[in-house]
């Protein structure tokens, strides 16, 4: 595979470190903040995006600087799973941002809001480029600082308490994986994620075993991986461009990142098969999707409802990951991208109905789809799409899952699917139902409008499910991405279908 | 220029003579009294980096005092340990310019200038410690740099002070006495003074005295450095001093009792049989001290006694790191050594900009200073953030070497302590960024405070920034220590 | 008995150790600031005294290279030495008395258990609250 060396993958994560640098500085004038705050988002997601087409046609982009520390350098390097986080979050970072720009419009403290925001998307780029376990480490801890701000943005009881809960959560995780990668380091003397699996059988079985432990519960903190989720439900009390940013682009998508980093490139397939620890990883994401899927099904706040399904999708992602087969990888790294979009379609949904009547409970949603009907389409569009109804993205994850499920031998797991299929039905086709077929409770006349800047996001992101779903195959597409990366993990010359 | 042979006896020399001369020169003018000193300061700080680049162009070098040749003469030597009296210079300077507005009201006017003697002259003990290679003038440069630190701390107009100072005083002259004992046994063991003489004359002697000689300088050094559980006169001394000062004891001080300790080791370096029950002691102490330390800077209200607490874990981590006897253990203390100075002498600065212009220092009362004193609060955010060791900054370096060296010396439990100490700091600095940022002002100090002078926050900031910065040159610093390693360690693993 | 021997030999060593320790027991169990100052006292002149003997040879003449006298002389080294520990001594002892006076004009009492550290004595500023929220 040829490496190239390039400065992109450096510019991607500078370009926002500026300009959120620039939304600091400018205090007062709400413009060149707009400005500033879709520079970050828009140089980002050029840079991101100008990377796809070498990325396809199988180069490498490395960047080096000087060593962190004795033996392990500061990098970037753009492989096809890097791309493919950084390409989801820069998309939906533009859409969010756009989309804060409107909602967060009479709020307090912007720049530091905006400004913090802009940091985010550079540290997320940087996770996604990191060239080495210890460079994903740096970013990973920034982008708990860079994200604490934003949770604690009302500056309330409820959101001191929530912030105290996340940090406790991430920083303890934090610390998990410091002492995983200590170990990683002083096993094999490199940290690099370079190769399809750095650690090998010839160290000490207590020592890898503990090595997977830090390291999955490490990054399952993020991933909101039960029992280490309690921080994720707590955390939607800060605004919702913020829990979209939680909840689907930035930093539960890091946990997943940093656990598919840690199956693909830490272990590697071979190695953990073998092991067999991976089965054990399987069974407990299969148990967190139906958990979950079962407390989301009684939650009647909007956004909690939302926040434990998001628990449930990502353990899709890590059991795709921990079944260790070539479809089922495939379906882990696209689920990234399809609980990205329908995720975030439905929290601008949530967060553009609470604006527009503010209205916060499941069960007072009844008629709303007459009164704002573009929205409420979206919406649709997004549950289908979690209930694994075909030409919505979520049905491609389930197909994949479902076939790397019997590849790997383990048909169980398909069960999983349908039945969880069956729950996601039973708690979105009601708030569907009730929005488009019962009478609404009253007029409307109070209703406040909405701006087009929040509506636009919500109709790309929908777009986004419907074209995730039937144009997977696309050339230009992610789905060719990922299946770069899957095929990367398994060490296979040939496509994999 | 940079061969010029006398620059080395000028470290000392330069504010030893400028600290005297202050009070003689500047009586009743602090401003003069203020300038003239940081100009000695920066003057010194110039000779310590003119002595670092011929370090780093040629290596350790030595200097015979009034040409007389070692062993029988006073010899002085600059080596990477000695190069601690770059970060000295330098946080001694900002400590000095931030005083200018802060001595003006936490010191009697007529003290100023005295104020300032005394800080030239702790520079100039605490440089002479630093480079100084006869155990004899170890001794007599401690007691330079102590007996100015306990009037420093009895400087402040709080009536605590003379009381904490006091209680300092006590327990560093005991850990002086020790020190000096030992001294003395290692001159009647060995009849010289030099200390690569007397390293060399001592391998062959009895167990006995020397294993006192060993326990009487670690003891000693040990209370200097605040290693648990002969850390409790800190908090108090730290707390009640003026916060510059507080700064340099936090970042200095104690750190020649680190200093102080590695050169004992260099004394006994191949008497395993007596330095390994020695290091195994400091490994538990450190752990006990970084634990215990860092869950007592939680539950204190003071900020400043926080500070003092987060000092004592701090120090915690350098023993672990010197104890564990790995290359990458030891030279991650020694990197930590200096990290921690640049970002506890940035707390400090803060806290005291803080107190300066509001008079309040309990946490919880500082609520809401974020918008008010935009600059020393974000410079006390990094800070705080850098000292938790939240890579890239400054306090990841030595928590990472150290851990590092807990698995080559087959201990795994003391990452487990290095981690938690770590979340434990992280969690009462967040503490502190809640207060300042995101809860509403809670007293009128606060509502009406404006940010201070430029003199004051510029040190801040610059420290703050250097705390930063400094996580990105682990590598170099590393590389830099390793020598010292060596010659203090002989050949480890 | 090889260890009896020696200390019996040196009768001066065993004579400073005593003191050290006296000095050290007064410093540690008075809560009488003055008598923790000459407990100090104590310990630092058994020092002293034991650095002092180091140098002696027995019928060891002073170091003063004239005519009719001949060695060996006794090291004039720890004379030196222990000149200088007086000095610092007799600074820190000083600097300690004056601090007492301080702490006696503001507390009224040189006993430790006497003095009551109060917020106000750790100079914290006096203030009003206007308010403000807490969990």
């Amino acid at each position: 595979m040829p490496e190239l060396v390039d400065i992109r993958p450096l510019l991607a994560v500078l370009a926002s470190l500026l300009c959120a640098g620039a939304v600091f500085t400018v205090r007062r004038s709400a413009r060149w903040r707009a400005f500033w705050s879709l520079a970050a988002a828009g140089i980002k997601f050029a840079l991101v995006w100008s990377m796809l087409p070498g990325i396809l046609a199988g180069r490498v982009y490395a960047y080096q600087f000087g060593e962190l520390l004795p033996g392990v350098a500061f990098g970037f390097r753009v492989d096809a799973l890097g791309l493919f986080f950084a390409l989801v979050s820069s998309t939906l970072w533009v859409l969010t941002t756009i989309y804060a720009l409107a909602y967060m419009r009479n709020s307090h403290s912007l720049h530091r809001f905006f400004g913090f925001f802009a940091l985010c998307i550079s540290t997320t780029v940087g996770i996604a480029f990191a060239e080495n376990l210890l460079t994903l480490f740096v970013f990973y801890e920034l982008l708990t600082v860079c994200t604490y701000p934003l949770i604690m943005h009302n500056e309330n009881l409820e959101a001191r308490r929530a912030g105290r809960k996340y940090l406790v959560y991430t920083l303890s995780g934090g610390g998990l994986i410091l002492a995983g990668m200590l170990a990683v380091y002083f096993m094999t003397g490199t940290l690099s994620l370079a190769e399809a699996g750095i650690l090998d059988a010839s160290i000490p079985h207590a020592w890898l075993l503990a090595i997977f432990v830090l390291l999955i519960a490490g990054f399952g903190v993020k991933a909101a991986l039960m029992p280490l989720h309690a921080w994720l439900p707590a955390a939607m009390v800060a605004p919702t461009p913020v829990s979209a940013l939680l909840h689907a682009v930035a930093v539960v998508k890091a946990g997943v990142f940093g656990i598919l980093r840690t199956i693909y490139n830490v272990f590697g397939v071979d190695l953990l098969r073998d092991l067999g620890y991976a089965h054990w990883l399987a069974m407990l994401a299969g148990t967190v999707i139906l958990i979950a899927s079962v407390k989301a099904l009684r939650q009647t706040n909007f956004k909690a409802r939302l926040a434990w399904s998001t628990i449930s999708q990502l353990s899709y992602i890590v059991l795709a990951a921990a079944l260790l087969a070539p479809l089922a990888a495939l379906a882990a790294i696209m689920h990234i991208a399809n609980q990205a979009f329908a995720k975030i379609t439905m929290f601008f949904v949530a967060g553009a109905i609470e604006r527009a009547t503010g209205k916060t409970r499941v069960d007072q949603l009844a008629g709303i789809g007459r009164q704002m009907p573009w929205t409420m389409a979206s919406f649709t569009l997004a549950s289908l799409s979690f209930m694994g109804v075909p030409l919505m993205a979520g049905f491609v994850t389930k197909w994949y899952l479902s076939l790397g499920a019997l590849q790997a031998g383990s048909g169980i797991f398909v069960g999983v699917m349908v039945l969880s299929g069956l729950l996601n039905a039973s708690y979105w086709l009601p708030m569907v139902y009730q929005a488009w077929f019962r009478p609404p409770a009253d007029t409307g006349a109070n209703l406040v409008p909405v701006s087009p800047m929040m509506v636009v996001p919500i109709l790309v992101c929908a777009g986004y499910v419907i074209l995730l779903g039937i144009g997977a195959n696309a050339p230009a597409m992610p789905f060719s991405v990922a299946e770069a990366a899957a095929r990367f993990a398994f060490e296979l010359k040939v496509p994999l279908e | 220029m940079i061969d010029w042979p006398h620059w080395l006896p000028l470290l000392a020399v330069l504010p030893l003579v400028g600290g005297v001369l202050t009070p003689l020169l500047f009586h009743r003018l602090p401003n003069a009294a203020c300038f003239w000193a940081a100009s000695i300061a920066a003057l010194t700080l110039a000779v310590a980096v003119a002595l670092l680049v011929r370090l780093l162009a040629s290596g350790g070098f030595g200097y015979a005092v009034g040409g007389w040749l070692p062993q029988y003469g006073i010899e002085l030597r600059f080596d990477e340990i000695g190069a601690l009296a770059v970060a000295a210079g330098f946080i001694a300077l900002l400590s000095l310019v931030f005083s200018r507005h802060y001595v003006a009201r936490a010191v009697e006017p007529d003290r100023a200038p005295l104020y300032y003697a005394l800080v030239l002259i702790n520079l100039g003990g605490l440089n002479g410690f630093l480079v100084t290679g006869d155990l004899f003038n170890l001794f007599v440069f401690m007691e330079i740099f102590s007996v100015s630190a306990y009037a420093l701390v009895a400087m402040a107009r709080a009536p605590i002070a003379a009381l904490a100072a006091l209680k300092y005083l006590l327990l560093g002259a005991l850990s002086s006495l020790l020190v000096l004992f030992s001294v003395g046994v290692v001159f009647a063991m060995t009849g010289t003074l030099n200390i690569e003489d007397a390293a060399v004359l001592l391998d062959a002697s009895s167990a006995m005295p020397a294993g006192l000689a060993l326990a009487g300088l670690a003891t000693g050094f040990a209370v200097k450095a605040a290693l648990f559980p002969v850390h409790f006169w800190l908090p108090d001394a730290h707390a009640a001093a003026p916060a510059p000062v507080s700064a340099i004891l936090s970042a200095l001080v104690v750190k020649a009792g680190v200093v102080g300790l590695l050169r004992t080791l260099e004394l006994f370096a191949g008497g395993d049989d007596l330095l390994q029950p020695l290091l195994t002691l400091i490994v538990w102490l450190g752990a006990l001290g970084a634990l215990g330390g860092a869950l007592m800077a939680l539950v204190q209200r003071d900020i400043k006694r926080m500070l003092a607490y987060s000092t004592v874990a701090n120090i915690g981590y350098i023993f672990i790191g010197l104890g564990l006897a790995t290359a990458s253990a030891v030279s991650g203390a020694m990197v930590h050594s200096v990290n921690h100075a640049v970002m506890k002498s940035a707390l400090f600065l803060a806290a005291g900009a803080i107190i300066h212009r509001t008079g309040l220092r309990n946490i919880d009362d500082l609520r809401g200073l974020g918008r008010r004193m935009p600059i020393t609060a974000f410079g006390m955010a990094v800070a705080l953030i850098a000292l938790s060791g939240v890579p890239p900054a400054a306090g990841f370096v030595g928590k990472w070497q150290i851990a590092l060296g807990a698995l080559e010396a087959g201990q795994p439990w003391l990452v487990a302590v290095l981690v938690v100490a770590g979340i434990v700091v992280l969690a009462f600095g967040v503490r502190v960024i809640n207060a300042l940022y995101f809860r509403p002002p809670a007293r009128v100090p606060v509502a009406s405070a404006i940010e201070v002078p430029a003199s004051m926050w510029l040190p801040v900031l610059l420290l703050a920034v250097a705390s930063l910065a400094l996580g990105l040159a682990g590598t170099p610093m590393l590389a830099f220590v390793g020598p010292a390693v060596q010659s203090v360690y002989g050949t480890i693993p | 008995m090889n260890i009896l021997a020696t200390a019996l030999g040196h009768v001066d060593y065993l004579v400073a150790v005593a003191l050290f320790l006296i000095g050290a027991w007064i410093l540690v169990t008075s809560g009488n600031l003055v008598k923790k100052v000459i407990g100090l006292n104590v310990m630092e002149t058994s020092v002293f005294a034991f650095i002092v003997t180091t140098g002696m040879i027995d019928g060891g003449a002073p170091p003063l290279v004239v005519e009719g006298m001949e060695g060996p002389y006794a090291s004039p080294l720890p004379h030196a030495l222990v000149l200088t520990g007086i000095v610092v001594a007799v600074s820190i002892t000083s600097l300690a008395l004056v601090l007492i006076l301080r702490v006696k004009s503001q507390f009224g009492s040189i006993e430790l258990d006497e003095i009551v550290p109060t917020d106000e004595a750790r100079g914290d500023a006096d203030s009003d609250a206007v308010g403000g929220d807490d969990d």
